[in-house]
């Protein structure tokens, strides 16, 4: 009887697991499937309500977190307060400069999302548990207008791309996943890069095979570069913040063409975003 | 445990309310910038006092339903689930538990293995960015988190599934025995 028990219970054992292997190899990098665009079908709108009922909730935790992180930055911002005054006063000679360019290029000074692109407003109702991955949920899918590739920003800047919907929600994969790389140039300086995480931490983030000959500094702003060659065209708009260069090594440049940046969105503490559909597709 | 129609339901309900709070609660609060993993420690519980076929089971379908809802690569969350959930009840099978640290610290430590599960699944399935350092310091700090949440919702589970639950006996205690006053 024991020995049956065992023999059964082994079996089951080998069964789950080769199921594991067989979902992975069936599904590894196809996109959504029938069975998630069901599940997320059925549980879209329980997902929804539960985030919004939990909503006061997290945001208390978060306050509890964010009031124990304030303390030790308050002096840090004393100090970056100070620069900052005495740069603003550079950057207004340098905004004036920027605009009389603008009207030369007659280029659109509304934003930097340019015309053709429909934005869809989308709230993040799920977020992956592990620190391995770095994905989002909105409430926002194919019914919306949402395809996969659409880029996604929120007010502060660049936050990721779509990797999968489904009709009534998206998956978007952040800038901070290990599988994002985002074509970007630095700004004034017009270094290009590719802007590639690293992983476990969403607050430093590396701009790639940059040209070591031209050399850029912290504090340089860090956008996307929007290239577009015959057919084929980046995913991304030109022109969208991504970032503040961080870290500028003289040696890291040479050696490693790559120097840090911290992304201007907060990845941790997303809420509403905007899906940018439409575009050059 | 005994499994009847009734429990089943209730360990189908017991995985979807992790699964949904884990999703719209603990995936979407920073503490010490870190978000705190339910799920693993919810599959350690199910082991535990379900045995190892129970916890197996319950960590593939938990797994599964986790990998739907966030659109992932279907297969990697069940396959470290049911390893988790088949260890703890493997414990369960194998040791008695003693004391109630048990079920917290076996939350810690498997909380932990699921983590290093995850990234050896990612690494499997192609991992292309640098690994940061602090990974390991989000790691623990999940490790941190389940043994403070392990020990309520073990509690939880046991409620929920007190009567599919076989009560061990009970030892009476021993009562001092009085001493003989020898030649009295």
């Amino acid at each position: 009887m024991y020995r049956k028990q065992v023999r059964r219970r082994r079996a089951v054992l080998a069964l789950l697991i080769i199921g594991s292997f067989a979902l992975l190899t069936i599904t590894y990098s196809r996109g959504s499937n029938g069975i998630q665009r069901g599940v997320s079908t059925i549980f879209s709108p329980i997902q929804s309500a539960g985030d919004r009922a939990l909503k006061p909730a997290r945001d208390l935790v978060n306050w509890f977190d964010e009031t124990f992180d304030a303390k030790g930055e308050n002096s840090k911002l004393h100090t970056e307060l100070e620069s900052a005054r005495k740069e603003a006063v550079g950057a207004q000679a340098a905004l004036s400069e920027n605009r009389q360019m603008r009207k030369l290029l007659e280029l659109d000074e509304s934003g930097a999302i340019p015309s053709g692109y429909d934005p869809v407003t989308g709230r993040v109702i799920a977020r992956s548990p592990t620190v391995w991955f770095s994905d989002v949920t909105l409430d926002a899918g194919s019914g919306d207008g949402v395809h996969v590739n659409d880029p996604v920003v929120n007010g502060d800047g660049l936050v990721g791309t779509v990797n999968a919907v489904t009709p009534n929600s998206s998956e978007v994969t952040l800038i901070a996943d290990h599988s994002s790389a985002v074509s970007a140039k630095v700004v004034p300086k017009g270094v290009q890069g590719v802007v590639r995480p690293s992983v476990g931490d969403p607050g430093d983030m590396i701009l790639d095979f940059i040209d070591s000959t031209k050399k850029v500094h912290a504090g340089l702003a860090v956008v996307t570069a929007g290239w577009k060659a015959q057919e084929v065209a980046s995913n991304f708009p030109p022109n969208i913040p991504i970032g503040e260069i961080t870290e500028a090594g003289i040696v890291e440049q040479e050696a490693q063409q790559q120097v840090h940046l911290r992304p201007y969105a907060d990845l941790a503490n997303l809420d509403l975003v905007q899906v940018l559909t439409g575009g050059s597709r | 445990m005994i499994v009847t129609p009734k429990i089943v339901v209730r360990l189908v309900l017991i995985g979807i309310l992790g699964v949904l709070l884990q999703l719209t609660f603990f995936s979407q609060v920073a503490v010490f910038h870190t978000t705190p993993d339910l799920l693993p420690a919810l599959v350690v519980c199910l082991g535990l006092l379900g045995g190892s076929l129970t916890g197996a089971v319950s960590g593939f379908a938990i797994g599964f339903l986790l990998d739907c809802l966030l659109i992932e690569t279907l297969g990697g969350g069940s396959l470290v689930l049911l390893t988790v959930g088949y260890l703890a009840g493997l414990f369960r099978e194998r040791f008695e538990i003693h004391t109630s640290l048990v079920p917290p610290l076996l939350c810690m430590v498997l909380t932990l293995f699921a983590e290093l599960g995850f990234g050896a699944v990612e690494l499997m399935l192609g991992l292309d960015g640098s690994v940061s350092p602090l990974v390991i310091r989000q790691m623990l700090i999940q490790s941190a988190f389940a043994f403070v949440l392990g020990w309520p919702i073990y509690l939880g589970v046991k409620r929920a599934l007190r009567p599919a639950l076989v009560e061990e006996p009970v030892r009476p205690p021993r009562r001092p025995r009085r001493p003989t006053v020898l030649g009295a």
